[in-house]
Order: C-alpha cells, then structure tokens, then sequence
C-alpha cells in the first residue's frame, strides 16, 4: 500500500471488512399509491390487462428489439368520471444483479407520463448459488481466459445502470402501440 | 406553511442513467410527494441539459458548435461548467472535463465524440453572459460533477418546499438534509453484493468513484470510466474512493482528484471542507 493512502485517511478511517449482507432490497409505492400519484385526477382505474398472442408478443419484441419475457402485463385505465385519463402499466424487469417491479404511467394519446419503482432488489446471491451460472465455468480448459460479458453472464459491470428499464420502457411503448390501441 | 406530520416517503426513479432514490419527511404525505415531484423534475431537468448521451441536451450542442461560435447556455450549465474550471485549474488538471474523446474511444461514450481530439480543459473559455467558447475542436463531459450537481438541485428543491429531512441518492452519489445523522453503507469495489462498514452523516454529500463498476478490457488493454489526465490511461484496479463534502458535486468531482492526484487532494480536501476515504482490496 503507497505511504499517501495513509495521509489521506484520517483516523476516522474506513476500512472495508466484507460483511455478509447478500442483497440490498427497498420497497417503494404500491400499486395503489402509484395509480394515485400518476394520476391525481383519476376518479377510477379499470383493469385492462392484456395477454399476448405469440404474434403479439414477435411483433413487440421485432418493434422494440426487446425481448418479452412475460405474455400476460398488468394493466389499468385511469379515468375521471366519463374522461379516458391514460394508460398504467405494471412491469418487471431483470437486470444484471437487480430485481425491479415499476410503472409506465402514458398519456391518452400513449405518450410518456411518468414512471415509478415500485420495488428494487439486488440478486447477486441467487446467480452464486444458480447452477446454470456455475455450469458456465465447467468445461472451461483450465487456463482459458475467461472473457467478461462474453463467457460469464450478469456478473460484473455496472450494478446501478438503469438500462433495463429503459429497455422495459421501448417494449411497453410497443405493447401500448400493437396491443392497446 | 404545510403542516407538520411524522410519516416518511421514499420513491425512486431512473434518471441520471441510474436509480435516483429520495427519502423525504417532516410534513403530511401529500405535501412530500408534492415536494418529491418538484425534486425529480429539478433532476430531470439537469439531466435533459447536460447529459453527453442525449444528442438534444445543451451540452451536446455545446460539443458540436463550441469551437466555431460562442454558445450560450443555461445558468445551471454555467455554473457546472464554472464549478469544473475552477477544480480543474485547483487541481493542476486532476480533474479534467475533456477527457470525452478518450472515454469515447473505448465505447464508454457515444461514438461521435471520438471524432474530437483529447483536449485540455485550458482550452475551454467560459465568457459573459454565460457564453462558452472552444479554443479548438474538443468535448466537454460533465459525466464526473453534473450527477452531484443534480442531486444538490434536488436538495434545494426539497428545501424549497419546506421538506426538513430528506435524503437524495442518484446511485450512490447523495446528499442528506436534516437534524438526524443518516448512516450510508460503502459497497465493496470488487465485491459489490457486500457493504463494508459504514458512515454516520448529517448534513453533507457524500459521492464514490471506483473503476470496479465500469471496468472492461480495450484492445486489450483495462479501461474504465476513470481517466487520469495526464497520462491518459485509465483507473483501473479494485480500489475505491468516497468523498464527504458539504455539496454534492464537490463530493462527486473531488473523487477524481483524489484518484487521479492524491498529493494534490490533500490540499482541495482541506480548502472544501472536505474528506475522503479510499478503499483497497
């Protein structure tokens, strides 16, 4: 360790001792809480769920170059008294160590209103104990250099790009478009 | 004035290219949110002029015409950009808002900022009337300042609508308001399921800086979002480094001096009021 590290940190100093905290969880919104907070006016939300026929579900995933993991979305219709307000949509998406449910709150015309977390969890310790995961690493010659993103899936990288959701965000604007209109 | 009440709300959204989380309390449910909203639109409304990512954003604009004519800008561009002159130029170049080209060329950034040429922040001039002018052809990423500063406008924002204590962490760069210390969890660089020990705040930002996060290899050669400058090579390596401040984009931007030039640290971190933490595995 360069002498200059000590100088920098104080007494205070922190030094990491791995604990054995295996994920890190948070708990947002309800749906209910996220109905209300997308749209205040609402006076009612009418279930609209939608499951998708297989052609559907290419045609969304061709349109969005995402790829439809669930055929069947949560779906409301946010109205006040006879007025058609918007579209709420429920989804989950998985990304490289996280777990999120979120909402896609649209416009009536389908444009983007607003988008909320409902729930975020890290799954770092699942892919550990997963055997498909450590089935990656049999056969490997011994040796062989093990290539990030390329061999080994979801391990490394950055744990708080939100991309996913960004993603989520592309096919569910696909499935307002092919399948809600 | 909103009445009192002792519930909590926390909400989260993606922006910044992150998860934004705010917790806020001290007033009735509907007067938080009402000030949580106004919050992610203070956030949003960063992110729509200064990400690098966003061909529409002020400071794309910046990058394509800087060079040929003076640019003006909005007063928070402005300032960001003066908050990274005046770090860069403290720091001798430690900290250095031009080094796009290089992160572009090792895909980190978007394509068309390759095409510059790896600039000096010397050759940025900030003029009146929040003007900016480029010496020469060159862009500008505030990819290491503007996450801090937007989490330090979302501060204000909740201030503004009487929220007494509040937290706002844009994916591990945060800020925290309030009577009541806060206690903030480090992950591990290199294993970053686990936390190590962990931090009593009040009243200050926190921001870490790691190359764990963002490492990848390039020709072969380890690369991440951490440049050092002068070299031009990038931070590699499982160490990590967080910065207490008393605002969020100094925490945020200091973390790179701090890697890039701890000699010059020593010095900055004293002036702002400032500490930092490194950690190595």
């Amino acid at each position: 360790m360069p002498d200059w590290i000590h100088r920098l940190v104080a007494p205070s100093a922190i030094v990491i001792t791995v604990g054995a905290v295996p994920c890190y969880a948070a708990t947002y919104l309800t749906v209910e809480q996220a109905q209300k907070l997308c749209f205040p006016q609402a006076t009612g939300f009418v279930n609209a769920d939608v499951k998708l026929t297989p052609e559907q579900v290419k045609a969304i995933e061709k349109d969005s170059g995402t790829r439809v993991r669930l055929p069947t979305q949560k779906i409301w219709r946010a109205n006040a008294g006879d007025k058609f307000l918007g579209w709420l949509i429920e989804d989950e998406v998985l990304g490289k160590h996280e777990f999120i449910s979120w909402v896609l709150a649209l416009n009536a015309d389908g444009s983007i209103k607003q988008i909320e977390i409902l729930d975020y969890r890290e799954t770092y310790g699942y892919e550990i104990r997963n055997e498909k995961w450590r089935d990656q690493f049999h056969g490997k010659r011994h040796g062989a250099k093990l290539k990030l993103d390329d061999d080994i899936k979801n391990i490394s990288g950055a744990t708080l790009s939100c991309r996913h959701i960004t993603d989520g965000v592309k096919r569910l604007l696909s499935l307002h478009a092919l399948a809600l209109k | 004035m909103p009445s009192r009440s002792n519930s909590e709300i926390r909400r989260c959204r993606p922006l910044l290219g992150t998860f934004v989380e705010i917790t806020a309390s001290g007033l009735d449910d509907a007067a938080l949110h009402r000030a949580v909203n106004a919050a992610f639109a203070a956030l949003e409304r960063i992110q729509n002029l200064m990400s690098v990512h966003d061909p529409a954003s002020e400071l794309s604009l910046v990058n394509r015409e800087a060079a040929d004519r003076p640019v003006t800008v909005s007063r928070e561009t402005f300032a960001v950009l003066l908050h990274a002159d005046t770090l860069a130029s403290e720091s001798g170049g430690a900290f250095d808002y031009t080094i796009a080209p290089t992160l572009a060329r090792w895909g980190l950034l978007p394509k068309e900022l390759e095409r510059k040429a790896p600039g000096s922040w010397r050759q940025v001039r900030l003029l009146s009337d929040d003007r900016v002018r480029f010496l020469r052809p060159l862009a500008v990423d505030l990819g290491g300042i503007a996450k801090g500063f937007a989490v330090d406008a979302a501060i204000e924002a909740l201030r503004a609508q009487h929220v007494t204590a509040a937290v706002v962490n844009a994916g591990g760069d945060l800020r925290m308001v309030g009577s009541q210390p806060c206690t903030v969890h480090l992950r591990h660089p290199s294993k970053p399921q686990t936390f190590g020990q962990t931090l009593s705040l009040r009243e200050s930002a926190l921001a870490t800086s790691s190359p764990c996060f963002s490492q990848r290899t390039w020709r072969g050669q380890k690369v991440s979002h951490l440049v050092n400058p002068t070299t031009s090579q990038a931070i590699t390596g499982a160490v990590s480094v967080s910065v207490r401040a008393p605002e969020c984009w100094l925490a945020d931007a200091l973390t790179k001096v701090v890697l890039n030039a701890p000699h010059v640290a020593d010095r900055l971190l004293a002036k702002y009021d400032a500490e930092a933490f490194m950690l190595l595995v």
